[in-house]
């Protein structure tokens, strides 16, 4: 049995974000990428998924430039993913989810095996759409906000939860199925050293952007573009209260509140 | 000329360290300098993730790394606790005498437990009456038909208290000083080993430092790693290997040091602006910055030329020097950028002095360090 998961590689939490040039894209230079979130959950989900049924493997694909694909491709082979497959777009394209889902849903449509996991929504767009749409174009359900997904015996079908409004439901689903996954709920696993070392040296099968255009033809390219990419604006508007007591700090906390803010008379 | 990036692969071992380092060490550092805690758990973690035995190849089952990659590792993990970083290493320092003395049973019998369990290894050299000369330990080894039987005392042996094994340096005649001493492994259970009590230290309280005495303890000769008389030049181009990483470890404790400084001196305001905006801060930071990366490269350095086959002998002393002195440098101008506050136990800065100092002393002291640049650099003047 192989469950695929797919991943997209985002800028790490710390980073700091700045437009380009082009004001519609953010500019790489200097920013790492990750695996993280949503998809580490969905790769660690994988894995435990994995070690439950013997025989069974994890296939992990992303849709990405360079090098920033291959490397979280690798970290995800380095946490324990049996194969890796980067469907590779140039640098200056800025697919859209939907997109996004038609490129991987043309990789996996293959040898498909039924279990397809991801993050529920991407860690820096968080568009929410990926699951959904390739449910849609592999002709399958699928579901997000999911959570400990677990293989129901007899094989073939699968238990596990969603977190909706004010409560948990579990659901059962056979397979073919597509999931999205939430994030921070089962503290994914860190790499073990010698495992980095041989994620180095991993083969990644890499699908070229031109095999995938000539696959889906080039009217699906692009499909929605982004015009503009820009930053919050700074905040204001705080005020630091200089004090020589904790009284004097009280004092003209109320004083600001009433004469300023207005927040009471 | 060396290549100044690290490769991907470095990166990807830079980010482990560094991520075990923020959510294991860190967050316990303070804990375990208050109590003088040796933490375990955090050993056991980065044994499991392959953190430690860094040196061991990958046909004893262990990582196989350069000296390049291993000080990637030792800085980030120093930057979070020396102490733990130190301990965590000792295995890398202990087991150094069987990669370079054993033979190729005695590798395989001894290395690959250390790989496939967690286990500890404390390296035995330094004595109560001598550490700078070795040449003068007094530790006896007599020998007894196929043993040989020992007597003495080392003091100052890191992880002492909880090493299942030892590599101990003795002399079978004190009169012959270097040409005598003999290096040997043998099991902590071994009859007549007894483990003296932990050391009270300044700094490097999260590791466990102790003496380790040897009362009639027999040892089977097949112990015995090299030669009789072999034990001093096994000791020694152990240090070699190792001295480099002390290098990192100090690079690490600046870092840190400048990590803290900088953020303290945005935050913190005098005279109506942050501290940083005055140029007595600005000129304290851009020190502190420069003997940071001078440490650094030096260090890569000194450990580039090791693993492409030279012996590295005055950059390593370079590297561990420079870099510990630099390290006590950076950390008292942290603790002064600090004020008052560095110099309380609450602020992190006063924990990196402590754990500088040790750098200058072990692995080698400071002025042997200097001893070895000069006759290194003398030589080529002759």
């Amino acid at each position: 049995m192989e469950i695929v998961v797919a991943v997209k590689p985002v800028p790490e939490a710390e980073t700091r974000l700045r437009p380009d040039a082009s004001h519609a894209s953010l500019d790489p230079e200097g920013v790492k990428f990750v695996l993280a979130g949503y998809d580490e959950s969905a790769v660690e989900q994988a894995l435990l998924l994995k070690e439950s049924t013997v025989g069974s493997r994890v296939r992990v694909l992303s849709f990405g430039p360079a090098p920033r694909t291959e490397e979280v491709l690798r970290a995800a082979v380095a946490l324990g993913c049996d194969s890796a497959t980067w469907v590779e777009h140039p640098s200056d394209l800025l697919p859209d989810a939907v997109l996004s889902a038609r490129c991987i849903a043309t990789a996996i449509a293959g040898p498909f095996s039924g279990l397809v996991l991801c993050g529920r929504q991407s860690g820096d767009e968080e568009g929410g759409i990926f699951a959904g749409a390739l449910g849609a174009l592999l002709k399958v359900p699928s579901l997000g906000y999911a959570t400990n997904l677990r293989w129901k015996e007899p094989r073939g079908q699968l238990t596990l939860q969603r977190s909706i409004e004010g409560g948990l439901e579990e659901v059962e689903s056979s397979l073919p199925l597509v999931v999205g996954l939430q994030q921070a709920w089962n503290d994914p696993r860190t790499a073990k050293l010698p495992n980095i070392l041989k994620s180095r040296k991993a083969a990644i099968e890499k699908i070229p952007w031109e095999a995938t255009v000539a696959t889906l033809g080039p009217h699906a390219i692009p499909g929605t573009v982004r015009r503009t990419f820009r930053l919050p604006p700074p905040r204001t508007g705080a005020k630091m209260i200089r004090y020589d007591s904790p009284q004097d700090a009280a004092a003209q906390l109320v004083r600001l509140l009433r004469e300023e803010a207005k927040v009471f008379p | 000329m060396p290549d100044f990036g690290l490769s991907e692969e470095q990166r990807s071992l830079q980010e482990l360290a560094r991520k075990f380092a923020r959510t294991e060490m860190a967050p316990r550092a303070a804990e375990c300098d208050r109590l003088g805690r040796f933490p375990e758990e955090v050993m056991r973690k980065a044994w499991e993730l392959g953190l430690m035995n860094l040196n061991i190849p990958t046909e004893y089952g262990g990582s196989g790394l350069g000296l390049v990659d291993q000080c990637v590792i030792v800085e980030e993990l120093a930057h979070a606790c020396a102490g733990m970083t130190t301990s965590v290493i000792a295995n890398c320092l202990a087991l150094e005498p069987i990669l370079l003395g054993g033979t190729p049973e005695q590798k395989q019998s001894v290395l690959t437990p250390f790989c496939s369990s967690y286990h500890l290894a404390s390296f035995c050299l330094t004595e109560p009456g001598g550490g700078s000369d070795a040449g003068a330990l007094q530790t006896r080894a007599t020998r007894d038909g196929d043993h040989y039987v020992l007597d003495g005392e080392k003091c100052f042996i890191t992880n002492g208290p909880h090493a299942s094994l030892y590599t101990v340096f003795a002399t079978t005649d004190p009169e012959l000083r270097h040409k005598s001493i003999c290096a040997f492994y043998l099991p902590r259970d071994t009859e007549g080993v007894t483990v003296g009590r932990e050391e009270e230290k300044m700094g490097h309280r999260a590791s466990s430092t102790s003496t380790v005495r040897f009362e009639k303890a027999r040892i089977p000769v097949a112990n015995r790693l090299g030669a009789e008389g072999d034990g001093f030049s096994i000791a020694m181009r152990t240090l070699d290997q190792t001295r480099t990483p002390i290098g990192a470890l100090a690079t690490g404790i600046a870092q840190a040091a400048l990590d803290h400084a900088s953020a303290y001196a945005l935050k913190r305001h005098t005279f109506g602006k942050p501290i940083s905006e005055h140029q007595a801060i600005q000129i304290k930071l851009a020190n502190m910055a420069q003997d940071v990366h001078a440490s650094r490269l030096l260090t890569w350095n000194a450990a580039w030329e090791i693993d492409h086959g030279r012996k590295g002998t005055l950059e390593s002393s370079i590297a561990k020097c420079f870099a510990s002195d630099a390290a006590m440098r950076v950390a008292d101008e942290a603790i002064q950028v600090f004020g008052g506050y560095g110099y309380m136990k609450e602020y992190p800065v006063e924990k990196l002095l402590r754990d500088a100092k040790l750098a200058q002393i072990y692995e080698g002291s400071n002025e042997i360090q200097r001893i070895v640049i000069a006759r290194e650099l003398l030589r080529r003047y002759a």
